[in-house]
């Protein structure tokens, strides 16, 4: 019975997530409220990414979608929080599901070009259509109450953050241990022979950007809670870099991998502050450190030097590269027999 | 949640005040360097033996021009790091992000370059700016075109937040002086061509065009322009404070004579008036020139010790706050009008500077009357 | 019909600045698979070393160029050994990730080195920068510049590719790397050999472009988006296709803002890809061959 099961090392974490805060200052539970935010997004782009194989950039998108859409409600239609939070959430995965149509026929880098080509429009629209979304500068939301518990606003959104966390994350690892995740996986290693052995393309396909998409707009809600405004910077490329760095550094194809990605890189940039001037050079030079001394990223690592570390799936360990001509399937085929 | 106390980052022999702004990527021109502005004012001020015998620290934070960035920086320096006061403030979403949380923990505060109106209209108690605000700029604009007899003005901005935010006070003047903008159009802080916008700006005929643009945009603007022979009224704000350096990077000769903008600094970097700033900062930050930005940092910097002296041998937060809201015709080297603020008015630099160049000439200040 | 050809030469002579970067990013993946995302980071770093020589060292431009372009090879070199060829096998994110670290460390130290400097700094244009008339059309002399620098480099590396037996084993590399090793084809030393000229063309584009684009830290990753654009339209492994796909960017922009109006520059190339991609999923020269499964 190693002490360091997976299991185990997760129950301390959420230990300590639950008992710390109350104590900590306004300072550091804004960064432990962020940390809740981005394991959201981690777990929604590794579902899209790691798992299902999309080289999708849309996700830093959905992210303001739903941090709009929570807003606007909010501030437009007059809605309270509690219905504008779940309803953000609900359209930020029906946008996914809409841009997983056209994906259908383009992967790689042709995929990656059109998530990005959205993302940028997505961003236009923020910009530009002030009589929606209040263009550039951005607008307030109303401050959240949570009356009648007797909580203050930080602590409070932090739990609901930190609820919502664990039970995405426990739905996310059920999902992809279940058919739907095996479907993501054929996806991912094989569509030709995932399509020849009955899984509908186009219906998990979706399902991945739907899904994704949920994740992230409800992790913008929340976001929109916390800072109490809402605009377009922070939705932008250099946020989907940091979701893709999240992701590789924890493991591609690890629901867990997201969860411990998406804490050091947020925890990452709050002590990257000490160095001021030099966080790009030292962010950049961490990021290539990662990915050339971390195969599998962080979980690929405790797989093999922490005994008893168990993940129950594969992680994306072998060679996953778009071709531009397909005749490389065939080394591709010998690779993965290698492996 | 423990109480603040009144003297957080007081020691007998210091006090540490806090910076925030971008200082990586595109937003760091009005952090990094702005900031830099206001360390060489501090080590001054230590190298005479400080404010009231203490030296002043000066401690950075990166907001990258992000709002939840700029809130953990805020949050940082008043929670963790325990900072006295704060002077700074770069992008203008990211500052508004953060003035919630500035204004509920009472710190008191010197924005210095943020120009966006909500952070400081209506006034919070403890937060005060020396950076003249988009409002003052964008009505002196349309104010020096009109009483330039110009007849048919066109406007050309950035969406971005900077940009947004001179707009739409921009256009609340238009409609008050009841003047309709000929043209609106748009250009983007990384754009290489502006033929469609000048042929559109020179198919309606205008005369005047207020640029609400960052240099680069607003030189290639001007540089298109010229390629047509269009040479308009060319408006400019403090975005664009150094015509010599515009000149430049319009590259163009005789392109900018049309060209008069306002500086919230009234030297810019080669006058000889400001050599000794030039020495410090040059010295400090080897491989740094002299800029505008630093030249911004310099100037509320000494607004700021002013206010601090004040704030008496043993300052509190309240008493930093009351010294703020009490400097009057404050007289500063390089901002061309006395700094006033008031308990009503919290926007204490109300002057703004016009600047122009002609070829192979210095840059001149233009007398107050225009031309 | 004036303003058309107005429109068409300006949107011309931008897309030929988007096809320069997407001509690099082409060389790169003809031989290793992988896109540079430090590509723009090369382009505004290989400025900056530009201008350290030209503008303050003082040397001549002739010589500029070629030193900016060694040590442009030089960059490009050093980033294949660092960030690709130890990863060259892992997944694209990763790969992508790694570029993406490059273009983070390049960004920050021409920050720290010359970013105290100036908002953005000027390159004097090769020639005199006032406007001179062709074709009854005025243009900026650099502009051409830019245009003959793209068409040149084009052909150059067309040939290249085609007839050279060192571009051919580059293509037989991105092929298929196993079998290139089979055939005796030292992918290691083909890998920095792309790696360097994509950056080395990088550095050329930009000494040309510097006097339009002015240098400054953040130059690089709204250029490379263009170029990644460019490069994704044409096909990703096709050089005429990179820059038919950068002209079109640019043709696209300009239009959309000579008949539409300014705000919808931005939009237009996104639509224009999002619209091209839908009926050509691999790109304008791309080709899907028959898959084996």
């Amino acid at each position: 019975m190693a002490p360091f099961r997976r299991r185990n090392v997760l129950l301390v974490l959420l230990a300590i997530a639950i008992i710390v805060p109350p104590f900590a200052n306004y300072y550091y539970l804004f960064v432990a409220n962020l940390v809740a935010i981005y394991v959201l997004l981690a777990i929604g782009l590794n579902i899209l990414v790691g798992y299902t194989g999309q080289l999708a950039f849309a996700n830093a998108a959905m992210f303001g979608i739903g941090a709009y859409a929570t807003g606007l409600l909010q501030v437009r239609l007059g809605w309270s929080f509690w219905l504008a939070f779940p309803v953000g959430g609900v359209i930020a995965a029906a946008v996914g599901l809409a841009i997983s149509l056209p994906a259908l026929r383009l992967k790689g880098l042709y995929l990656a070009l059109s998530t990005l080509a959205f993302a940028q429009a997505t961003q236009w629209v923020f910009l530009h259509w002030d009589a929606v979304t209040f263009g550039a500068g951005g607008f307030k939301t109303p401050p959240l109450s949570f009356d009648p518990l007797p909580i203050s606003k930080p602590l409070g959104l932090y739990y609901l953050s930190l609820l919502l966390a664990v039970v995405l994350f426990l739905f996310a690892q059920n999902l992809v241990a279940s058919r739907v995740g095996r479907a993501f996986i054929a996806l991912r290693d094989s569509d030709f022979a995932a399509e020849s052995l009955g899984v509908d393309l186009l219906r998990y396909k979706a399902l991945a950007f739907g899904v994704s998409g949920f994740y992230a707009g409800i992790a913008g809600g929340l976001n929109s809670a916390l800072l109490n405004f809402v605009a377009p910077e922070g939705f932008d490329l250099f946020q989907m870099v940091l979701q893709k760095a999240m992701i590789v550094v924890g493991g591609l194809g690890s629901i867990v991998g997201s969860l411990l990605g998406a804490g050091i890189i947020v925890i990452l940039l709050e002590v990257l502050r000490e160095v001021k001037g030099l966080q790009e050079i030292v962010f950049g030079a961490l990021l290539v450190i990662f990915v050339l001394f971390m195969r599998g990223g962080l979980v690929g690592l405790l797989k093999r030097k922490v005994r008893g570390w168990e993940e129950p799936l594969r992680l994306v360990s072998r060679r996953v590269r778009p071709k531009q001509s397909e005749t490389s399937q065939t080394a591709a085929r010998t690779e993965k027999a290698d492996s | 949640m423990p109480a603040i106390a009144q003297q957080p980052g007081v020691t007998s022999k210091s006090i540490k005040i806090g910076a925030f702004g971008a200082l990586t990527g595109p937003g760091y021109l009005y952090g990094q360097l702005v900031m830099n502005g206001v360390e060489v004012v501090f080590d001054q001020v230590n190298a005479a033996g400080g404010v009231h015998g203490r030296k002043l620290e000066l401690v950075r934070e990166d907001d990258r021009c992000d709002p939840a960035a700029a809130i953990g920086a805020v949050q940082k320096l008043i929670h963790q790091q325990k900072v006295f006061a704060l002077i700074g403030g770069g992008c203008s979403n990211a500052t508004l992000a953060a003035r919630d949380v500035i204004e509920t923990s009472k710190i008191p505060t010197l924005i210095n370059a943020s120009v966006h109106d909500g952070i400081t209209t209506p006034p919070a108690a403890n937060i005060f700016s020396a950076a003249l605000t988009a409002t003052i700029e964008s009505e002196a604009q349309l104010d020096f075109a009109l009483k330039q007899g110009a007849k048919r003005i066109a406007v050309i901005s950035m969406r971005d937040g900077w940009g947004r935010g001179r707009y739409t006070p921009l256009m609340a003047y238009f409609k008050a002086k009841g003047v309709t903008p000929v043209a609106d159009e748009e250009l983007t802080p990384d754009a290489n061509d502006a033929t469609a916008q000048v042929l559109r700006l020179k198919a309606a005929n205008v005369d005047a065009v207020i640029m609400v643009l960052y240099p680069k945009p607003a030189a290639v603007f001007m540089r298109d322009a010229s390629k047509f022979a269009f040479k308009p009224l060319a408006i400019g704000q403090t975005g664009i404070a150094d015509p010599k350096a515009f000149e430049e990077q319009v590259g163009i000769p005789g392109a900018i004579t049309q060209f008069r903008t306002i500086a919230m600094v009234k030297f810019t970097p080669e006058d000889s008036a400001v050599d000794n700033w030039r020495k410090l900062i040059e010295t400090k930050f080897p491989g740094d020139r002299l800029s505008v930005f630093n030249l911004v940092g310099v100037g509320s910097a000494q607004v700021f010790v002013e206010a601090l002296k004040n704030a008496g041998p043993n300052p509190t937060w309240d008493s930093m706050t009351a010294a703020l809201a009490n400097i009057k015709d404050l007289n500063i080297d390089v901002y061309p009008g006395p700094i006033s603020c008031s308990l009503a008015d919290h926007r204490c630099n109300r002057v703004p500077a016009w600047l122009a160049k002609d070829p192979g000439k210095p840059v001149r200040v233009l007398p107050s009357s225009g031309g | 019909m004036i303003l058309f050809s107005y429109l068409l030469m300006s949107g011309v002579t931008t897309g030929a600045l988007y096809a320069l970067v997407a001509l690099g990013l082409v060389v790169v993946n003809k031989a290793t698979g992988v896109i540079n995302f430090a590509q723009g980071e090369f382009f505004m770093f290989s400025g900056f070393v530009a201008w350290v020589l030209h503008v303050q060292l003082g040397l001549n431009y002739a010589v500029t160029f070629l030193f900016t372009i060694a040590i442009g090879f030089g960059l490009g070199a050093l980033t294949d050994r660092i960030a690709f060829r130890p990863i060259a096998k892992a997944d694209v994110v990763s790969l992508v990730l790694a570029t993406v670290g490059i273009a983070f460390v390049l960004k920050g130290i021409a920050r720290v080195l010359w970013g105290g400097k100036g908002d953005y700094l000027s390159f004097p244009s090769i020639t005199s920068p006032d406007p001179i008339t062709v074709f009854g059309l005025m243009v900026i002399p650099q502009q051409l510049a830019v245009l003959a620098g793209t068409i040149v480099i084009l052909i150059l590396f067309a040939a290249f590719f085609r007839l050279t037996r060192a571009g051919k084993m580059m293509q037989a590399t991105a092929d298929n790397a196993k079998a290139a090793v089979l055939v005796g084809i030292q992918t290691d030393k083909i890998y920095t050999l792309a790696f360097g000229t994509g950056a080395a063309i990088a550095a050329a584009a930009a000494v040309l472009t510097a006097p339009i684009t002015l240098l400054y830290p953040d130059l690089g990753f709204p250029i490379f988006l263009k170029g990644f654009a460019a490069a994704v339209m044409g096909g990703l492994m096709s050089l005429p296709g990179a820059v038919l796909g950068g002209v079109i960017l640019g043709v696209a922009e300009s239009l959309a803002g000579g008949y539409i109006h300014s705000s919808v520059m931005e939009l237009s190339p996104f639509i224009v890809i999002m619209i091209v991609l839908v009926f050509r999923p691999n790109g304008l020269f791309g080709f899907q061959t028959s898959r084996r499964v």
